[in-house]
């Protein structure tokens, strides 16, 4: 059990952006734009036996021919600006009974992931996952921050449409990242790596739907490739995006008027542009959560 | 600090060689558990080990099946003269790869185990009243060519659909042939309306392969008699409920039911079923 690599590239103190699935995979779809639009190479994997049971099996003519698990792969590019190392995950190994992971299991895959970073003198891991929040979503999802370091924190304050925890209401800078996106950040600071986590946030009614949230991925793609200084074409995630306010906006219209009435208070919450005379208020969204809470039977807004 | 083993084995079984039949407690038409309790039961199977239950289950509290606690078990037997290894287990909850290496771990160094069966039922639209297929999935060419001589069907194709995962007995038949240990899955496809009772016609169709492959000699007199009283009671639902007996003639001309029908004709059998026991 452990990682495969299959090639040893010479890469000048890279930087490590590693996700995993979360929800409306906020960051998953993130981190594989970049990925996918730097055309990063294979560099290897983590053999996923012993963490994830299998997703396929293929019999052909009463022959058990191939079983396949979900894939735990590392990538690297090398830019001008600087070199790259991607890990993405395409499950999170939670034992088969919930979506995030936790506990060994969790904490040796992040280990695992944190010897590549090593391996290769990593300097920096981002990792990425999504944030819920009180926002409408009409409004451009900002990107919540985390560090797993002081030191981080006056970089992160400069990053563009980009809040630190203790900048979210009623927060005062604490709160809990679930899943592998957040514990990676524990053990990188636990083995001496910097880490910051980006989480694009989607608006709370949303969180439950079995749906992509490409507007937040987009949010994190700036936010990354900016601090990165590198560019990619975000057009994919924007069609992308237009696609599915057809589907947002058609569930939009099939909650009651009532709750529907709270939900477009979030337009004008603190931090957007505010399209009427006053914003909301700590009241109003006091209530709106309630009402959501109710309507939907869901958790509170939180992060992953 | 060594790591802790998850079974224990209480006395090393004197085999040679020997064959691995693996059955999981939890199968359609209790298939698995109910070949391996008569395996155990005829060959006077010895419980000789266990693996622990504590990395492998939830052990929140207990489930209460009619009244009565369960707990999950995973045990080895040995069928000494006839070389023969049964395993019968819960299905475990996770860390699968190490539950089954220590099957596989048991089974080689314990007990030379030189080849691997799995039993599982599936479920198919068929009637009750048509032949039991036996299927077997092998795991290489050179196994499946041995099964030539046996009356199974050995051409199934399949993937995985989307949204579905693979069956623990899929992921034992891969381990085992990554240990180069040969190994099989037999399945047979069970009436959907019987899938929560038993099928004793299933179940023989495995025991009879088993006595072919291991020259056990079996007596089926007792499992034909069991054959006869669950036919008889499926005629009698069929004489007493018309609505039964529409929907199994319907599935016998090859008509599909609707998903409604299917529930109906399922519920109407398992309740009659329950009130004949």
């Amino acid at each position: 059990m452990g990682v495969k690599l299959y090639r040893k590239p010479r890469l000048r103190s890279p930087i490590m952006l590693a996700t995993w699935p979360g929800i409306a995979n906020i960051g998953l779809i993130a981190v594989d734009t970049i990925r996918e639009a730097l055309e990063a190479e294979e560099l290897g994997e983590i053999e996923p036996w012993d963490f994830f049971y299998p997703k396929r099996v293929s019999i052909k003519d009463g022959i058990l021919e191939a079983l396949e698990f979900p894939s735990n792969k590392f990538y690297f590019k090398k830019t001008e600006q600087t070199d790259l190392i991607f890990f993405i995950g395409e499950e999170q190994p939670s034992g088969g009974e919930k979506i995030y992971a936790e506990g060994g299991e969790a904490y040796r895959i992040a280990n695992l992931v944190l010897d590549v970073a090593e391996k290769f003198c990593c300097k920096r891991v981002y990792t990425s996952g999504a944030a819920v929040a009180p926002i409408h979503h009409t409004m451009t999802p900002r990107v919540w921050a985390v560090t797993n370091n002081p030191e981080l924190v006056a970089e992160v304050k400069k990053y563009k449409n980009t809040v630190l925890m203790s900048a979210i209401e009623g927060r005062e800078g604490e709160g809990n990242i679930v899943g592998l996106n957040g514990l990676l950040l524990g053990v990188a600071k636990k083995r001496g790596f910097e880490a910051i986590c980006v989480m694009g946030e989607i608006p709370i009614y949303l969180q439950g739907l079995p749906l992509p949230y490409p507007k937040a991925s987009k949010s994190v793609v700036e936010i990354l490739t900016r601090s990165l200084g590198i560019e990619v074409d975000t057009s994919k995630l924007d069609s992308w995006a237009e696609q599915l306010e057809q589907e947002i906006d058609e569930f939009y219209r099939q909650i009651p008027p009532d709750v529907r009435r709270q939900l477009e208070k979030l337009k004008h919450t603190l931090h957007a542009k505010p399209a009427e005379p006053s914003p909301i208020t700590e009241e109003d969204k006091r209530k709106i959560m309630k009402d959501i809470d109710k309507f939907f039977k869901k958790r509170g807004g939180g992060i992953e | 600090m060594s790591e802790r083993s998850p079974f224990k084995v209480y006395r090393k079984p004197k085999f040679q060689s020997s064959s691995l039949v693996v059955g999981w407690s939890e199968d359609a038409a209790q298939l698995g558990p109910g070949v391996i309790d008569y395996l155990t039961q005829r060959l006077g199977g010895e419980k000789f080990g266990e693996i622990e239950p504590e990395d492998f289950f939830s052990l929140g509290g207990v489930r209460v099946e009619d009244d009565v606690a369960q707990f999950p078990e995973s045990n080895f037997y040995s069928c000494q003269e006839n070389n023969l290894v049964i395993f019968r287990s819960a299905a475990p909850g996770f860390e699968w790869y190490k539950f089954l290496n220590s099957i596989l771990d048991v089974a080689e160094h314990y007990c030379g185990a030189k080849e691997v069966y799995t039993i599982g039922g599936m479920v198919t639209l068929a009637p009750h009243t048509a032949p039991r297929t036996l299927l077997a999935v092998a795991s290489s060419q050179e196994v499946k060519d041995v099964l030539g001589q046996y009356d199974l069907a050995r051409d199934m194709d399949y993937e995985t659909p989307p949204g579905q995962r693979p069956t623990l007995n899929s992921f034992l038949l891969w381990m085992a042939a990554r240990r180069n240990i040969p190994g099989v899955n037999l399945w047979v496809p069970i009436p959907f309306y019987l899938v929560t009772s038993e099928d004793t016609e299933a179940r023989k169709r495995v025991l009879r392969f088993f006595d072919e492959r291991f020259g056990l000699n079996i007596d089926f007199g007792d499992i034909d008699h069991d054959i006869e009283e669950q036919n008889e009671k499926l005629a009698q639902a069929r004489l007493r409920l018309p609505e039964v007996d529409d929907y199994i003639r319907r599935l016998e001309s090859n008509l599909r039911l609707s998903q409604e029908e299917n529930e109906r004709l399922t519920q109407e059998i398992e309740e009659f079923l329950r009130e004949e026991e």
